[in-house]
């Protein structure tokens, strides 16, 4: 056998660990022990074990309970649990809770060698279990973006095909939910793609830094302009240009944009012969540009011009389920970068996690993650982690009624729970009766 | 003090625990220097501690005997392999043929087991003796920090019964000789604290 594990003997009897913790030092796997659960427990808390060997009598807290919060805390640890008493009661009940395999003492050496071989397989089943999960979730992801909801699905579809044609883009949706990353992600799909992506964030510049910043100008144009200089416009030719917040440009550079968009030319400040220009608009902004319009601040021929294809992008409240997935990338990618070992999120803050709001949608949850991850001195983010996030948001903003918020509720839960309507009613606090009327009252289903 | 040949700086003690016959101290005597590039001596009998036996399991539990062991003054010898004609077992296993600590001094083998099995005909001797060089030299193979072996053919893959035994060859690996002769460097090396007096971690 090549695999290694790591292995931790949990057993209040020194002579048990002492002799188990050799046997596997023999065979050559980095093992430890614990002389009761809380300490194996605390162990695991530091670092992770692929096995435990834990002894079912124990003072304190017996083996079974430390299965069973073995398995609650860290899933992909495998149990086996050793029993002097060889009854069948423990043994299966052991099993029920999730135990890989149970040995009764004393055992023969070849029954070890034997648990420790099937141990290795159960861990390479799981790791091709893993791989086949990560081309799913190639899936679920799309040129970096996120989400498996209903929203983002559509989002994943469209976008190839929006990508083909060379229709100027809008794409709309609240600050944070990820708008250049869909822009990028239509432009490495489209026939473009070999040419440059650029990105310019119009609510940024002032008017005339992104005139020249757009159009380029020629020598002595303008006080500061020692030299000439090629526009973004001329720069992104064979490419897409990603004009983000474009909302927030001025009517005057509405109507410049307008006749380049119609022209596909361009002439430099300082400049008389215009230049051909070739590349593709996407645009992106957080404001409510019908409304721009009716108001007149902004120009309805040019937003037409501009919103050939609209794209929306929902911000992150209206697509919970996409939160556990989005904070499970984001402590990978943080737990790799700050190589510290924190590869897991209790149940309890994934809740929290999923309550909030988020009115920053996926930067805001990044940016909690990071934070979380750099902060931390445990493997595990609990809620205390999260404690930025107590601030009830919801509670200001929402104008949502009690109804509505229940049902909310309601529905988040029982998608938590596949739509088991008994475990439901038990984390809701009500009875199956109750939970069904409250289903049928609010025409609740699933995959709403 | 089980000492009636004047000791020798840093060779191997082969020493027998309770009656073992003179060949099997003999065989496993003459095939230590082949392997581990150290003599290897004698020693008289040393009696086997009576608390080591288990009156319940019947078996002398093997921990116990290496524990004895080590409270005994052997600090000039490299290690000691110890030979019983016994039936021996720790607390969790049913038995065991032979019991040694990665690192550590002391072995401890047993020749009880190894003259069971065969296919209903009677063990010859020289099968037996066999056996018992494999067990030595797999224990001994511990005590210079040699792991478990994948290589089924290899004196230090692990072997679970009688069959196990007869199946691996009496010869370290390509690798395990390697590893073998770089412990033997390190580890033999004056003067370093034995495994055993570390703590568990």
């Amino acid at each position: 056998m090549d695999e290694k594990l790591r292995i931790m003997v949990v057993d209040d009897e020194k002579i048990v660990r002492e002799s188990l913790y050799h046997w596997f030092k023999r065979e050559g796997h980095p093992a430890e022990t614990a002389a009761s659960g809380p300490e194996a427990l605390e162990k695991l808390e530091k670092a992770s074990f692929d096995v435990l060997f834990v002894d079912i009598k124990m003072p304190n807290m017996d083996g079974l309970e430390v299965l069973r919060r073995v398995k609650e805390g860290y899933p992909d640890t495998i149990v086996i649990i050793i029993t002097a008493y060889g009854s069948v009661e423990s043994a299966v009940e052991a099993m029920k809770f999730g135990a890989h395999d149970y040995l009764l003492k004393p055992f023969r050496p070849d029954q070890l060698a034997l648990v420790i071989e099937k141990t290795v397989s159960q861990i390479k089943l799981t790791s091709r279990y893993r791989y086949v999960k990560g081309l799913l979730d190639k899936i679920t992801r799309f040129d970096n973006i996120i989400g498996q909801s209903p929203p983002m699905r559509e989002l994943f579809e469209i976008i190839p095909e929006v990508a083909r044609s060379d229709s100027s883009i809008l794409i709309t949706g609240e600050t944070g939910t990820g708008k250049e990353l869909v822009a990028k992600a239509i432009h490495a799909k489209s026939l473009r793609s070999n040419g440059p992506f650029i990105a310019i964030n119009c609510g940024a510049l002032p008017d005339t830094l992104l005139e020249s910043e757009l159009f380029g100008h020629q020598k002595g144009a303008f006080t500061g302009a020692d030299r000439a200089r090629k526009g973004f416009l001329e720069v992104v030719s064979g490419g897409t240009l990603f004009l983000d917040e474009i909302g927030e440009i001025s009517p005057k550079m509405q109507v410049d944009l307008l006749r380049v968009l119609e022209e596909k030319k361009i002439t430099r400040i300082g400049e008389r012969e215009p230049i051909e220009v070739d590349f593709r608009l996407i645009a992106s902004t957080r404001r409510d540009l019908p409304a721009a319009i009716s108001k007149g601040d902004f120009r309805e021929d040019f937003f037409y011009r501009i919103n050939v294809i609209t794209l929306q992008i929902s911000p992150l409240r209206k697509r919970r389920e996409d939160i556990p997935l989005l904070a499970e990338h984001f402590l990978n990618k943080y737990s790799r970068e700050t190589t510290k070992h924190v590869d897991r999120i209790t149940p309890e803050a994934e809740r929290l996690l999923k309550r909030h709001d988020w009115p920053g949608n996926v930067r805001e949850l990044e940016n909690a993650l990071e934070r979380a991850v750099v902060l931390s001195k445990k493997r595990t983010l609990g809620v205390e982690d999260f404690s930025c996030l107590n601030v009830p948001t919801a509670a200001r903003h929402d104008a949502r009624t009690l109804k509505e918020r229940e049902k909310e509720y309601i529905q988040e839960i029982l998608m938590e729970n596949d739509w088991n309507v008994t475990r439901s009613a038990q984390i809701l606090g009500i009875n199956r009766v109750t939970l069904h009327k409250m289903i049928k009252r609010y025409c609740l289903q699933r995959g709403q | 003090m089980p000492n009636s040949i004047s000791p020798e700086k840093g060779c191997i003690v082969v020493l027998p625990m309770g009656k073992v016959p003179e060949s099997a101290l003999e065989v496993v005597s003459d095939h230590i220097p082949l392997y581990f590039n150290h003599r290897a001596i004698i020693l008289s009998p040393f009696r086997i501690p009576p608390y080591a036996f288990d009156e319940q399991r019947g078996q002398y539990n093997a921990a116990t005997i290496i524990k004895t062991l080590e409270s005994l003054n052997f600090e000039e010898y490299a290690k000691v392999i110890a030979i019983a004609n016994v039936d021996l077992f720790i607390p969790i296993f049913t038995h065991v043929m032979g019991e040694a600590q990665v690192g550590g001094k002391f072995a401890l083998v047993s020749m009880y087991r190894l003259m069971k099995g065969g296919e209903g005909n009677r063990l010859s001797t020289s099968k037996i003796l066999e056996r018992l060089v494999k067990v030595a030299l797999h224990e001994l193979g511990h005590l210079f920090d040699v792991v478990h072996c994948a290589d089924a053919k290899c004196i230090m893959h692990f072997s679970g019964n009688i069959q196990d035994i007869d199946h691996i060859m009496l010869n370290f690996c390509t690798y395990c000789e390697r590893y073998l002769e770089e412990s033997m460097k390190r580890l033999l090396k004056p003067p370093t604290l034995p495994s055993h007096h570390l703590e568990l971690p």
